[in-house]
């Protein structure tokens, strides 16, 4: 279903000296026909950018991004928007993504107006199909974002995502502002209607348990760069990147290490905070290799 | 072990134009010596607004009723003037306030931010009190403290920020913290650290920790304290919370974690203005019964030193 490689995004900034900030450096990855891929790692580490890379809301630096076939960096802007409805993204603060003064019914609606082709009253039953499907209540339809709580309104914003039947959802942090019992909640409806609809999802957190529990295969990434990837239970039970582990059990605590210690460095990423490091890891990246079935790591030690 | 804080059934109630929020509804609560004291529960459960209470965090022209008595070393906090109050509050007391990126002055260096707060307490002249705020930020082991200290908060990440509210709690040596949510919005590995910096911190204090992470609160707690709709609904030894929940909500926070499968409590918490009859919790309750939507249970001992809110453990 989608398909990257190389994908890179570099943010410069400066004037006089222009200093590049490597959020994607180098990734690449697929993720098969509904399935869902998890996609972990530290704030900052470029997971959301990888996200919004992957619906073009950003333009990439370099790579390739297939989509169901589609070569979507090659596409004009018209023929992007003809294949934008089947790829949506759910973003991680439902109050920023509503429209405060719009009614929730107004803000579902308002992606099949832009669409076209339905009638008034086409479009008023689909907004009332859509609220019974992720829990909400018909008089939910008049109220404002303001009047819901944060995971009414999470479920506001599923809807909308869902009004124009994609296939393709990059769901980032959907639940990171939920409160543990609210995002249980949000979380099965997530996982139940990719079942029921058959969608593709790249699940994007910074919390490893939470990706457990909703992802098929799981990519670990740390600054810019995918450090392992693997199935769900290869990645619980079996990791093998020391920055994998050390996300798994937080008692092997890494010392701070500030972006800026990551200037010049041009060997492995983890290099400065690694407790396994070598001296052939501060000078040359590690490749990713597979060592088992399906299950990458790029790291010298293990290789 | 000695008592340190005492509150006896206090009410924090806000009168507003829809009706009275009783944030804060007979609360009791003790805080021993050195003890590190868990208050869980969820968003608009009536935590913070507890927190806040013990100080009396609150605007001066805000329309609170407090009601009830917190005794702290003797003296009943609630009948302080705001003067003497003062001399308490980040003295004797002190808080870490949730979102360090909101609770700092943007436009004052951290270093003079936290000497202001020494300098409120203390008779120390200007330079002293920056020396003493470079020293406070190597105890929270931020790397190049004295350079550190000339730096606006923007150019402090988001745990150097929690490290640097955790330095301004400490500067006058308070002997209990009431740390409000400290963990919220870290990274994992971050998070880890700021908790293993905490428990350092207090190992000579009292702490009241705030949250709703539950995985934190057992790292940190030696006692946890569960709050639903604004008061109490069970109080137990951590392990004992972990290992043995009794009160159906606990059980049902602790099922909804992602490493306990993810099962949800059904339903919302109840709007603080409208309280249901009887048990609070009873609309969301797999075991109600008809008594539980009449009757309000009490706080009443299960097990050693283990307290239960919930008709299911009452013999009378």
């Amino acid at each position: 279903m989608i398909e990257v490689k190389d994908l890179r995004k570099y943010f410069s900034s400066g004037i006089l000296k222009k200093q590049y900030i490597k959020a994607v450096d180098g990734v690449s990855f697929q993720i098969e026909r509904g399935e869902t891929l998890g996609l972990v790692g530290e704030s900052g580490c470029g997971k959301t950018t990888v996200g919004k890379l992957l619906l073009r809301l950003i333009e990439p630096t370099s790579g390739k991004i297939s989509f169901d076939g589609i070569d979507l960096l090659q596409l004009k802007k018209k023929e992007l928007r003809k294949v934008r409805p089947r790829m949506q993204m759910i973003f991680q603060d439902p109050e920023a993504s509503l429209n405060p003064g719009m009614k929730v019914g107004d803000s579902i609606a308002e992606p099949l107006k832009l669409q076209g082709g339905l009638n008034k009253r086409e479009i008023k039953n689909k907004v009332s199909e859509l609220i019974e499907t992720v829990g909400l209540n018909p008089e939910h339809v008049n109220r404002y974002p303001y009047q819901l709580s944060g995971g009414q309104n999470q479920r506001v914003v599923l809807a909308r995502v869902l009004a124009l039947n994609p296939d393709f959802i990059v769901a980032d942090e959907p639940t990171s502002s939920l409160d543990v019992s609210v995002q249980a909640q949000i979380l099965n409806l997530i996982r139940d209607l990719k079942r029921e609809l058959h969608l593709t999802l790249l699940f994007i957190s910074h919390d490893l348990e939470v990706v457990r529990h909703m992802s098929d295969r799981i990519a670990v990434m740390y600054h810019g760069k995918i450090v392992e990837i693997g199935n769900a239970k290869d990645i619980f039970n079996d990791a093998r990147h020391p920055y994998t582990n050390t996300l798994i059990s937080p008692a092997s605590i890494v010392d701070i290490k500030t972006t800026s210690d990551y200037h010049g460095v041009s060997g492995c990423v983890f290099y400065p905070g690694c407790p396994f490091a070598a001296e052939i890891c501060s000078k040359k990246e590690p490749e990713m290799v597979e060592i088992g079935s399906g299950h990458w790591v790029a790291c010298y030690y293990i290789s | 072990m000695t008592t340190l804080l005492e509150i006896t059934s206090l009410k924090t109630w806000f009168p507003t134009r829809d009706g009275i929020v009783k944030a804060v509804n007979a609360v009791d609560l003790k805080i021993e010596e050195k003890e590190k004291l868990g208050l869980i529960g969820e968003t608009g459960s009536g935590k913070s607004i507890l927190g806040m209470s013990i100080i009396r965090l609150f605007h001066s022209s805000a329309k609170i009723n407090i009601e009830g008595k917190i005794v702290y070393k003797g003296k009943d906090l609630l009948r302080l003037s705001e003067e003497e109050i003062r001399k308490i509050r980040g003295k004797e007391i002190a808080m870490i306030l949730q979102n360090p990126a909101t609770s700092l002055n943007p436009v004052l260096k951290v270093g003079d931010q936290i000497a202001e707060a020494i300098q409120l307490h203390q008779r120390l002249a200007k330079r002293a009190a920056s020396e003493k705020a470079v020293e406070m930020l190597e105890a929270v082991k931020i790397p190049a403290p004295d350079k550190m200290a000339n730096k606006y908060p923007h150019e402090f990440s988001g745990g150097m920020k929690e490290r640097a509210m955790i330095a301004m709690a400490l500067a006058c040596d308070p002997s209990l913290i009431i740390a409000d949510e400290p963990t919220k919005g870290l990274d994992v590995t971050i998070k880890m650290q700021v908790v293993k910096l905490l428990r350092e911190v207090t190992k000579q204090r009292s702490m009241l920790f705030i949250t709703h992470d539950l995985g934190v609160a057992a790292e940190v707690c030696d006692n946890i304290a569960v709050m639903y709709a604004g008061e109490l609904v069970e109080y137990a030894k951590t392990e004992d919370i972990f290992k043995n929940p009794l009160h159906p909500y606990t059980q049902g926070f602790l099922n909804s974690l992602p490493e306990r499968g993810l099962k949800p409590i059904r339903g919302m918490s109840p709007s603080l203005i409208n309280l249901p009859d009887g048990c609070r919790f009873h609309p969301r309750c797999d075991y109600a019964t008809g008594i539980c939507k009449t009757r309000h249970p009490e706080m009443a001992e299960i097990g050693n030193g283990h307290f239960v809110r919930c008709l299911l453990y009452d013999r009378s």
